[in-house]
C-alpha cells in the first residue's frame, strides 16, 4: 500500500519539530548560518530553506483570509512524486519510486550530471557544490522506516497533528472530509499536482500566497517524453547495426589493417 | 601498418577504441531496457541516525509525548538552540499540563505565539537547548562607560538561588557575597527588590484595604500582579478577570521607576544617565520590562530621552555567567551591604520569593493597617499558606473585620482551574496569590537548574532558607521598614497618593484578540 502524508497548514504552530527530527535522523549537519535563520527569512528566500543539509524546511507567510493578513507555517520538502521526473531523468538509475511512496536516490550510481535537479518540477533537490565527491540531496521519507512500518522521522514528532502520515487512499479522502468541514480552500495540492505526489497539502488560505507552484501540471511529467525516449534503446541498436552494416560493406574483400 | 616495436604491445588504439565503444553501447543498452538491481531503502541516502525511543515504535500507536513547544525567535525572554534539541518533549508537558498554556486555544494561530514568558520550559529542558535571552553584554557595554551610572536591584529568591552556580548547597543564602560580586562587577549602586517588595505590600495592601471597604470600585477577590507570567496569563486568558488584578506594579518596576525618579532627586544623578538593571529568578521579568507601560520615570519627568524604568533584566544564571567570565571567585567574596536609600528590607520582603510568601506579607501589614496595631507573633508564622500545595486557603481574623478568606497558588494549571471556579462565582475570598511558577519565584525561569524536572525537595529547601532569613530578620513587617517611611515622608506622601498611582501603579491589556479561544474539552488539539 502506498504510504503519503497528509500536510494540514492551518494546523502547523511553527514549533519546528519537524525539521530537528529529520536533522536527528538522517544525520544532517548544523549550519550555524542556516540555524539562525528564522522561518520568515527563510520564507524570502528563493529556495525555500532546501539545502543539502536541510532536507525540511518551515517557511512562514501571510497569506489573506477573510481579509485580515494572517501568519501561516508551510513544511517544505520532496512531494514524492507518484510518477517521478527525476527517476526518469537519471540514466544511471540513482533515483527510484518505491511502492511504499518514497523516492530514493543511491548516491553510489550517481554519475553527477544534475539531470534530476532540472527535471524537477518543485525544485527540492540540491547539490553538494561544497564537497570533492558530490551527490544529490533530498528528503527520502525516511525509507528505512517506512519499509519497517514505522512513521516517518517528522510525522512521528509534530504536537498537533499538523503532518500526519498513512496510506495514501485514506490520506485523500480525509484530507477532502476536512476541506468539507472546515472550510479550506476547495484543492488537495498533491492530489493531481505533476500526476499526483504522495504529499498532499490541505489550506484554508490561497496555495499561491504561500508560494506553491499552482501552475504546475497535472500530468506526470515524464508523459511528456515517454513516447519517443522509449525509441531510444531501438534507436541505439539500430544505429549500431546500421554501422556496423557499412563497416562489414566498406572492408569486403580488403585486407585487415592490423 | 604493424606494429614496428613487434609483439610487445598486441592492442592499438584503433581496437581499443572498438572495445570501448561496444562496451558502452551495450551497458546503454542494457540499461535502458530496464536491466540491473532495483536499490532497496537501506541505499538510500541519510537514515542512520538517531531519534527518542517513543517516535521509533512500530505501526501507529499514538506517542504521548511528542514534538516540543513553539519558541518565537523575537520572543524578548526564552531562546532555543535547535541543535541541542533532542525532541524529549518535556517543553510540551510542563507548558501543557503544568502551565496550561500550550494547546489551551484553537488552530490555527493567528499572529504570534502564545507565551507567558515563565521559563518553565528552561527548567525541564534536559538538554540545555532552551535557555532565556542572553544580555550580559549589554550590562557589561553600560558598565564599562564612565558616564553611565549603573544601578542594579536583586531579587529576594536570587540570594537564596546563585550559590547552586558556585558549588554551594541548594538554598544557600549567599546575599553578602552577591552584593560584593555586584560591587566587584563594577555596579555603581546595589539596592534590594526586597525594598520595594515592602512598598508593593503598602500599596496592594492599601487597595484591597479600599476594595473591602467599598472605597474603591473594584471587584474582590483581588489578585496579585507581581508575577510578570501571571499577569500575561490573565490578559489572555481571563480578561474579563483583570479588574481583580491589583493595579499596583510589581516590585522591580517599583524599584526601577523609583530609581530613575527618587533615587536620581536625592542623589542628582541624570536619569538619562542612569542604567537599571535588575537581578530576577524570572525570565517573564524580561518581557515586562519591555512593556510600553513600564515608561513612568520618562512620563514622569516629561523626557522621552530616559529609558524605561529598567533597561534589562539578567536572569540569577546571567549573573552567575558575569562573576565566572570575570574571574571573580565567588565563594571567597566578604559579606556586604546593600546600599542605602532603596537597600533595606524586611522579612515580609524577602518570602516574596517563595510561595505564599506574598500574602504572608500582606497579612501582616493588613493587619496593620486596618486596626493600626501590630500583628500578632501567630501572623509570623502563616502555615497554612506554607508548603508546595499548588493551591492553599487560610482564613485570617482580623478584629473590627472577622474572618479574611485568603488563597495562595502557584502553577498556571492550578490557577486556570481556581479562575474557572471564579468565573463560575465560587470565589469566597478577599485577597488572592497567584505565582506563575510552581513554588514560586525560587524555582523561577531564571533560577539555576537543581535538578530536571524541578523536585519538590529542592524547592523545599530553598523556601526553608528564605523563610529562615524571615525568622531571623530584625523588621519582620513591611510597615516598618524605615525606607518605606523615609520615602512615604520625602517623596510619595502616602500609599496610593497621586504620585504614588503615577509611579507605582499600572494597567494591564486584554491579549484575548491574539488566539482563536479553545472551543470546548473534547476540542483539543490532538
Amino acid at each position: 500500500m502506498a504510504k503519503g502524508v497528509l500536510v494540514d497548514i492551518p494546523k502547523c504552530i511553527g514549533c519546528e519539530s519537524c525539521s530537528v527530527a529529520c536533522k536527528l535522523w538522517n544525520e544532517l549537519e548544523w549550519d550555524e548560518q542556516e540555524k539562525n535563520k528564522t522561518a520568515i527569512d527563510r520564507a524570502k528566500e528563493p529556495n525555500n530553506g532546501l539545502w543539502p543539509e536541510e532536507w525540511t524546511s518551515i517557511n512562514r507567510y501571510d497569506p489573506e483570509k477573510d481579509g485580515e493578513s494572517v501568519a501561516r507555517y508551510v513544511k517544505a520538502q520532496c512531494m514524492h512524486c507518484e510518477d517521478p521526473a527525476c527517476v526518469s531523468s537519471c540514466f544511471s538509475k540513482a533515483f527510484q519510486k518505491l511502492p511504499e511512496g518514497p523516492v530514493i536516490y543511491d548516491q553510489s550510481l550517481c554519475v553527477g550530471c544534475r539531470y534530476c535537479m532540472m527535471a524537477c518540477p518543485f525544485d527540492v533537490l540540491r547539490y553538494e557544490w561544497k564537497k570533492a565527491i558530490p551527490g544529490v540531496r533530498k528528503c527520502q521519507m525516511c525509507a528505512t522506516r517506512v519499509a519497517n512500518n514505522q512513521e516517518t522521522a517528522c510525522t512521528s514528532v509534530c504536537p498537533t497533528g499538523a503532518i500526519i502520515f498513512g496510506d495514501r487512499d485514506q490520506l485523500l479522502a480525509e484530507a477532502k472530509k476536512r476541506i468539507k468541514e472546515n472550510g479550506y480552500v476547495d484543492r488537495v495540492f498533491g492530489e493531481k499536482e505533476a500526476g499526483g505526489t504522495s504529499w498532499l497539502y490541505i489550506s484554508d488560505t490561497p496555495f499561491e500566497q504561500m508560494r506553491f507552484r499552482t501552475d504546475v501540471t497535472t500530468k506526470p511529467l515524464p508523459s511528456y517524453t515517454e513516447g519517443y525516449m522509449k525509441a531510444t534503446p531501438f534507436v541505439g541498436v539500430g544505429w549500431a547495426a546500421i554501422l556496423a552494416g557499412l563497416y562489414v560493406f566498406n572492408n569486403k574483400g580488403k585486407e585487415p589493417l592490423d | 601498418m604493424a606494429s614496428k616495436v613487434g609483439k610487445v604491445i598486441s592492442l592499438s588504439r584503433r581496437s581499443f577504441l572498438k572495445f570501448v565503444g561496444g562496451a558502452s553501447l551495450v551497458g546503454v543498452t542494457l540499461n535502458l531496457s530496464g536491466c540491473g538491481e532495483p536499490i532497496t531503502p537501506d541505499k538510500a541516502i541519510g537514515g542512520n541516525g538517531w531519534m527518542p525511543t517513543q517516535y521509533n515504535a512500530p505501526g501507529n500507536w499514538p506517542t504521548s509525548v511528542r514534538g516540543r513547544v513553539p519558541i518565537d525567535p523575537e520572543n524578548p525572554a526564552i531562546v532555543r538552540d535547535d541543535q541541542k534539541c533532542i525532541l524529549c518533549g518535556q517543553c510540551i508537558e510542563v507548558c501543557e499540563k503544568i502551565q496550561s498554556v500550550f494547546g489551551n486555544y484553537e488552530l490555527p494561530i493567528k499572529k504570534e505565539f502564545v507565551c507567558v514568558n515563565c521559563g518553565q520550559c528552561i527548567q525541564w529542558c534536559p538538554s540545555g537547548a532552551i535557555s532565556e535571552r542572553d544580555d550580559v553584554n549589554k550590562v557589561f557595554k553600560a558598565l564599562a562607560d564612565p558616564n553611565v551610572t549603573v544601578v542594579v536591584q536583586t531579587a529576594p529568591a536570587t540570594r537564596i538561588g546563585l550559590g547552586e552556580e558556585f558549588g554551594m548547597p541548594v538554598g544557600t543564602n549567599v546575599q553578602g557575597k552577591q552584593v560584593a560580586a555586584l560591587r566587584k562587577l563594577g555596579f555603581d549602586v546595589v539596592f534590594d527588590t526586597n525594598f520595594t517588595a515592602d512598598l508593593t505590600i503598602m500599596e496592594e495592601g492599601t487597595e484591597l484595604v479600599k476594595r473591602v471597604t467599598g472605597e474603591l470600585h473594584h471587584p474582590i477577590p483581588q489578585m496579585t500582579s507581581c508575577c510578570p507570567g501571571w499577569v500575561k496569563f490573565v490578559e489572555y486568558f481571563y480578561p474579563e478577570l483583570i479588574p481583580n488584578l491589583s493595579s499596583a506594579k510589581s516590585p522591580q518596576q517599583m524599584e526601577g521607576a523609583l530609581i530613575k525618579t527618587y533615587f536620581a532627586e536625592k542623589k542628582e544623578v541624570d536619569p538619562k544617565k542612569i542604567f537599571s538593571v535588575s537581578i530576577m529568578p524570572c525570565t517573564a521579568k524580561k518581557f515586562e520590562c519591555q512593556r510600553p507601560e513600564m515608561n513612568s520615570a520618562s512620563k514622569e519627568l516629561n523626557d522621552s530621552n530616559v529609558s524605561p524604568d529598567v533597561d534589562v533584566v539578567l536572569t540569577t544564571r546571567e549573573l552567575a555567567r558575569m562573576i565566572k567570565r570575570t574571574g571573580i571567585d565567588f565563594s571567597s567574596l566578604p559579606e556586604e551591604e546593600y546600599d542605602k536609600l532603596m537597600g533595606t528590607g524586611t522579612g515580609a520582603g524577602v518570602i516574596f520569593g517563595t510561595t505564599g510568601g506574598v500574602m504572608e506579607a500582606a497579612v501582616r501589614s493588613a493587619y496593620y493597617l486596618i486596626t493600626g496595631q501590630q500583628p500578632p507573633v501567630a501572623l509570623w508564622n502563616l502555615t497554612p499558606v506554607r508548603g508546595m500545595q499548588g493551591v492553599k486557603e487560610a482564613a485570617v481574623n482580623i478584629p473590627g473585620v472577622g474572618d479574611i478568606k485568603v488563597a495562595v497558588i502557584s502553577g498556571l494549571a492550578n490557577a486556570r482551574k481556581v479562575m474557572d471556579q471564579m468565573k463560575a462565582g465560587n470565589a469566597p475570598w478577599a485577597f488572592m496569590e497567584i505565582m506563575a511558577c510552581p513554588g514560586g519565584c525560587e524555582y523561577g525561569g531564571g533560577q539555576p537548574r537543581a535538578s530536571s524536572p524541578p523536585s519538590d525537595e529542592d524547592r523545599n529547601r530553598r523556601a526553608a532558607s528564605l523563610y529562615n532569613i524571615d525568622a531571623k530578620a530584625k523588621l519582620r513587617n513591611s510597615h516598618d521598614n524605615p525606607e518605606i517611611k523615609q520615602i512615604y515622608a520625602d517623596f510619595l506622601t502616602a500609599p496610593m497618593s497621586e504620585k504614588a498611582e503615577e509611579l507605582l501603579h499600572t494597567h494591564y491589556v486584554s491579549r484575548a484578540d491574539d488566539f482563536i479561544p479553545k472551543k470546548s474539552e473534547e476540542n483539543k488539539l490532538y
